[in-house]
């Protein structure tokens, strides 16, 4: 290098090893998650070098991709991609990982043939519309029929489900999924649907409840159940209302004083705790500690005081009773009530929490999940968070399609058209992105220990007529068809996984130059 | 496949994926022998001629205990599988409550079972999957094994708390402890809800000082703290009127801060006058609803008591009991059928709770506060456990916790089942029948699940000196002839029909401990990477 243009130590890597540092590590990514595709992909122990060491096992790509240590650039594209699928639609993070680094694979290949990355890229795009264009024809739509709709939509979440910590109870999970979405009536509001763990059980102990469930106790003397409750969320401190002022004190000459003062304290929590019980209630919910005086008051007065729901409680808690977080007292009529017809503590596994049910949002609902260890549960809510997203992005868009590989192969079938009628050496690189497309039920075969060679040419063959439905079955190991055995996926994850990898994968096809920037220096240490 | 390792990232291929795989199987066989090593360390103190294991901590304290759950989490273990073996005892410990050692060492054999299995090349997710059938069936078996039992049979419940005691160091006693077990927990049953019990409702209180013999359940209410004596009150108090307050008897202090300005020292005397006024004045007014037993909240903010406000509580010839804390509030008033009372100006005669008598007592080390003869006593129960050293008393405590945890799962799931290495050497012949009517690796791996069960009675035996492997061929042999309830007679040494033996457990700790370690196995099973992360 002549000169020094860049700082010392910084490093500057240039053409061909720039390209060739960015496809490894994104490679290295993807071949990291890779086996944890499909119904019989493996999991991870997550071991954190953190504090405690904790252990987390999970199937989820994005969960492993985001706890990485990631150095290489390349690779953080790919992890960036995992997260925005994550946040998009819920499902398909590994997905889209592998599929984009199975595209730098073949774009390796190419560039060894000097073919330049550009026209890699345009015939990337060239086919990515092909794909999409096909894979939107043949999605099916079954919005009009509520019976049939549901039915998909069981499917799609046992499809999810299957690779996940749940299979074995697929069906019951799935049906506890599609009904906690269905209860949203298409408002896609997540917030609403709950998901308390709690040890012990197993996961087919797990519940759906219609209401709310509070991890909290009732204050000591106060009624346990409340029929037709008005309940009052609130943020306020419920010890004394102090003066903030720093270094307000008040002067007495006499201890009978100091009593009047106490006792006038005593008052204004009484005259505050008044307040609050004017507003017609019977259940007082506060974010913040209720002391034993003001406590005391509520059960005299009859009222369910809970004290120290957290943020996430209170909030939730106004947003299905359809109250509003209070924190003055003053005007009554302008503080919206929540509702709810009962109230009562009930008890999961060795704990009593506090049950509302028939709450105002009718869409809310809790679901109860029970399993052997911290870390079933983890896994089981994660699994179970994929699938309440892909059947929330589902009632918004609700175009199915099928799994298995399904999609891969009618998508490759039509790309390897498109390259016979496409001239140049771009049909070339079209050519490949079919060959990446196939290599995904190849993965998912492989991952269960079948012979993929033999099933991916199955395959292809049963993909030549133009309306076979057939996919990988990866229990039975065969070939078989998807629509019969209920493999469906959405069509929007689906949709999301190929353009977000194609995306990726060009981007990271266009660098060629990796500049690292010098790492701050920190003087004190010299 | 030699030559065709040097293709470097080109473009996958044969070579890369059996590298790949490579590594993968010794992640897993890290695993399985990480699992396998926890499972081994606590074999040894399973059963009733199980040993006990002596922890010393990194603080410097000893334990010496039996119970598997301990253990293990005081083993401080960083081996991911480990750790999940640890978690697995706890959730064991959490479900049933006893049984924690039997679970560990199930899915110890279950793993030394898959590693073979791995070793013949079956896939592990086919493996977990055949564990989990054969797990469901397991379970069907001992539920079909089970013999239902009634909560009014007394005598039924006693026996499997006593099963469970008498593995542990306080065995010699389990004839005074699971009586006292089962009638705790029966007590504090809510007819409301005849279906669960909540622990918490059973206070076990431990008093350093006589044996184990002197455990007693007390039908009533006791605090660990002596009454307050400093200026001679009474510790006797016969038609108590007690009253729980959360207030403190002491001068005014308000939250805002305050001075008090003395000018000249006439002024001092008047002070010091208005405090005494202003204590005897709230003395008074307890003393006016006929309150003589004053049970005071702790308070970090100023002094619940002081000496002034004693003094005169002593005249006015009121016990007080000092320094009980708020989470405690809700287990007395409910046991004194009281309300807490919050400010002076509410202390009214309804608010206080009634017994016959309270008093103080000397026990061992030191003295305690104990209340009897309550009038409309809530569903609490509270039980005193005594050891002659700290180590026999915390262990004392912990198989206590046990044998209530054992009764528990009868209020749960009533549903009893033989012990002694029966129910698992028949769960294992059956699956061994099942699994010749399959097809396939499910066969295979279902056999494979039927021999780790035998770990159970082999261990037993093992432990207790017998000759484990003519043991287990004999229960083999006799189960093969119908005989269900054989199982291993510790005491006599022998087999004999275990249910006439009076050695019975809960259905839920055996089903619980089969179908919690099999997915435990599976979670272990299906790891192939470890990734550390931030």
């Amino acid at each position: 290098m002549a000169g020094n243009i860049l700082k010392e130590e910084a490093l500057e890597e240039k053409g061909e090893r720039a390209r060739m540092a960015a496809f490894i590590g994104a490679m290295a990514i993807a071949d990291l998650v890779k086996s944890t595709l499909g119904p019989k992909g493996m999991d991870k122990i997550l071991q954190s070098t953190g504090r405690g060491h904790s252990v987390t096992v999970t199937n989820d790509g994005a969960t492993i991709l985001k706890s990485l240590h990631v150095d290489n650039p390349a690779a953080k594209v790919l992890v960036d991609i995992s997260k925005v699928q994550d946040d998009e639609v819920g499902d398909g993070t590994t997905s889209v990982v592998v599929l984009a680094g199975e595209l730098l694979r073949e774009a390796e290949k190419l560039i060894s043939q000097k073919i330049h990355p550009m026209t890699i890229i345009a015939g990337y795009r060239m086919a990515v519309e092909c794909a999409r264009n096909v894979l939107e024809s043949r999605a099916r739509n079954n919005k009009d029929d509520p019976e049939k709709f549901r039915t998909d939509l069981v499917n799609i979440a046992m499809t999810t489900l299957s690779s996940k910590i749940l299979s074995q109870d697929k069906e019951y999970f799935a049906n506890l999924a599609v009904d906690a979405v269905l209860r949203l009536k298409g408002s896609g509001n997540l917030e609403a649907i709950q998901i308390i763990k709690k040890c012990g059980g197993s996961l087919k102990d797990s519940f759906l409840d219609e209401g709310f469930i509070l991890d909290k106790k009732i204050g000591v003397g106060q009624p346990k159940r409340i029929e037709n409750a008005n309940i009052l969320v609130a943020n306020t401190a419920m010890d004394t209302d102090k003066i903030k002022i720093y270094g307000a004190r008040v002067r007495v000459d006499a201890m009978s004083k100091v009593a009047d003062i106490e006792a006038a304290e005593k008052n204004k929590m009484k005259a505050k705790v008044e307040k609050i019980i004017a507003h017609g209630i019977n259940c007082f919910v506060n974010r913040q500690l209720i002391y034993n005086f003001p406590e005391e008051l509520f059960a005299d007065a009859g009222v369910m005081a809970i004290e120290h729901a957290d943020f996430d409680g209170i909030e939730r808690l106004a947003l299905v009773t359809g109250g509003e977080i209070t924190s003055t007292f003053d005007n009554p009529e302008a503080v919206k009530l929540g509702h709810c017809k009962l109230i009562e503590e009930i008890m999961i596994g060795e704990d009593k929490l506090i049950h509302f049910s028939g709450v105002e949002l009718g869409q809310a609902c809790t679901i109860v999940l029970r399993g052997a260890s911290s870390h079933v549960l983890d896994e089981a809510e994660r699994s179970l968070h994929d699938a309440l997203c892909v059947l929330a992005s589902t009632v918004k868009d609700s175009r199915v399609v099928w799994g298995g590989g399904w999609p891969e192969m009618l998508m490759a079938r039509q790309v390897d058209e498109l390259a016979r009628k496409t001239p140049g050496k771009k049909s070339l690189a079209i050519e490949s992105f079919a060959a990446a497309l196939r290599a995904i039920p190849s993965i998912i075969c492989d991952n269960a220990g079948l012979d993929s060679a033999d099933l991916v040419s199955q395959l292809r063959a049963a993909h030549f007529s133009d309306d076979s439905t057939a996919g990988v079955d990866v229990i039975t190991g065969a070939v078989g068809d998807m629509e019969a055995r209920g493999i469906y996926e959405a069509f929007k994850v689906k949709q999301a996984v190929l353009l977000s990898a194609t995306e990726a994968s060009e981007m990271i096809l266009r660098v060629d130059e990796i500049i690292k920037c010098a790492p701050r220096q920190r003087e004190d240490r010299m | 496949m030699p030559g065709a390792q040097v293709v470097p990232g080109g473009g996958g291929g044969k070579t890369e994926k059996y590298v790949d795989n490579k590594r993968k199987d010794d992640i897993r066989m890290a695993n399985i022998a990480a699992g396998k090593a926890v499972a081994d360390a606590v074999r040894t103190s399973l059963g009733p001629r199980g040993m006990d294991k002596m922890l010393s901590t990194a603080n410097g304290d000893v334990i010496i205990t039996n119970d598997g759950a301990t253990i293990l989490n005081k083993m401080e273990v960083l081996q991911p599988a480990a750790k999940m073996l640890v978690e697995l005892s706890k959730s064991q410990d959490i479900v049933a409550g006893d049984g924690t050692t039997t679970v560990v060492v199930i899915a110890g054999a279950l793993l030394r079972q898959c590693q073979i299995l791995l070793g013949m090349g079956v896939h592990p997710t086919v493996i977990s999957d055949a564990l989990h059938k054969a797990s469901e069936k397991a379970v069907e078996v001992l539920t079909a094994m089970a013999v239902p039992v009634e909560l009014s049979d007394r005598e039924s419940l006693v026996k499997s708390a006593s099963t469970s005691l008498n593995s542990k160091v306080v065995s010699q006693y389990s004839s005074l402890l699971a009586p006292l077990a089962v009638d705790a927990v029966l007590n504090v049953i809510d007819p409301a809800r005849p279906n669960s019990v909540d622990l918490r409702d059973v206070k076990v209180l431990k008093k350093l000082g006589g044996t184990v013999d002197d455990t007693e359940m007390i039908k009533g209410l006791v605090f660990d703290h002596k009454a307050s004596h400093t200026a001679g009150g009474p510790t006797r108090v016969e038609n108590a009127k007690i009253g729980l307050i959360q207030f403190q008897v002491s001068p005014p202090k308000t939250d805002i801060e305050q001075n008090v300005i003395v000018s000249d020292y006439t002024q001092m005397d008047r002070i010091l006058k208005e405090e005494r006024n202003y204590i005897l004045g709230m003395i008074k007014k307890i003393k006016a609803t006929g309150c003589n037993v004053l049970l005071v909240q702790k308070s970090i903010l100023r002094d619940a008591v002081t000496d002034l406000s004693l003094h005169y509580l002593a005249k006015a010839k009121i016990l007080v009991v000092r320094d009980v804390e708020r989470e405690d509030i809700e287990f007395i008033s409910k046991t004194l059928n009281c309300l807490p009372i919050a400010n002076i100006e509410h202390f009214r005669a309804e608010k206080l709770g009634q017994a016959d008598l309270v008093e103080e007592i000397h026990v061992g080390s030191g003295s305690i506060v104990k209340a009897t003869g309550i009038k409309n006593m809530g569903r609490t129960t509270t039980i005193l456990v005594k050891g002659s050293n700290a180590l026999v008393l915390d262990e004392a405590e912990r198989s206590l916790h046990d044998a209530l945890c054992v009764v528990r799962c009868l209020v749960n799931k009533r549903f009893l089942i033989a012990g002694g290495g029966a129910p698992e050497i028949e769960v294992s012949r059956q699956l061994g029948a099942w699994a010749k009517t399959l097809h396939g690796m499910e066969s295979y791996c279902v056999r494979a699940f039927a021999e780790a069960l035998e770990v159970v009675p082999y261990t037993l035996a093992e432990n207790a000196g017998l000759n484990p492997i003519s043991i287990v061929t004999e229960l083999r042999n006799r189960h093969a002839n119908g005989e269900v309830n054989t199982g291993i007679n510790i005491r006599k040494g022998q087999i004999t029909n275990i249910l006439e033996e009076n050695v019975v457990q809960p259905l839920l700790v055996s089903t619980s401990a089969i179908s919690l370690a099999t997915e435990c196995v599976r979670m272990i099973l299906k790891i192939d990477d470890i990734v550390s992360t931030r």
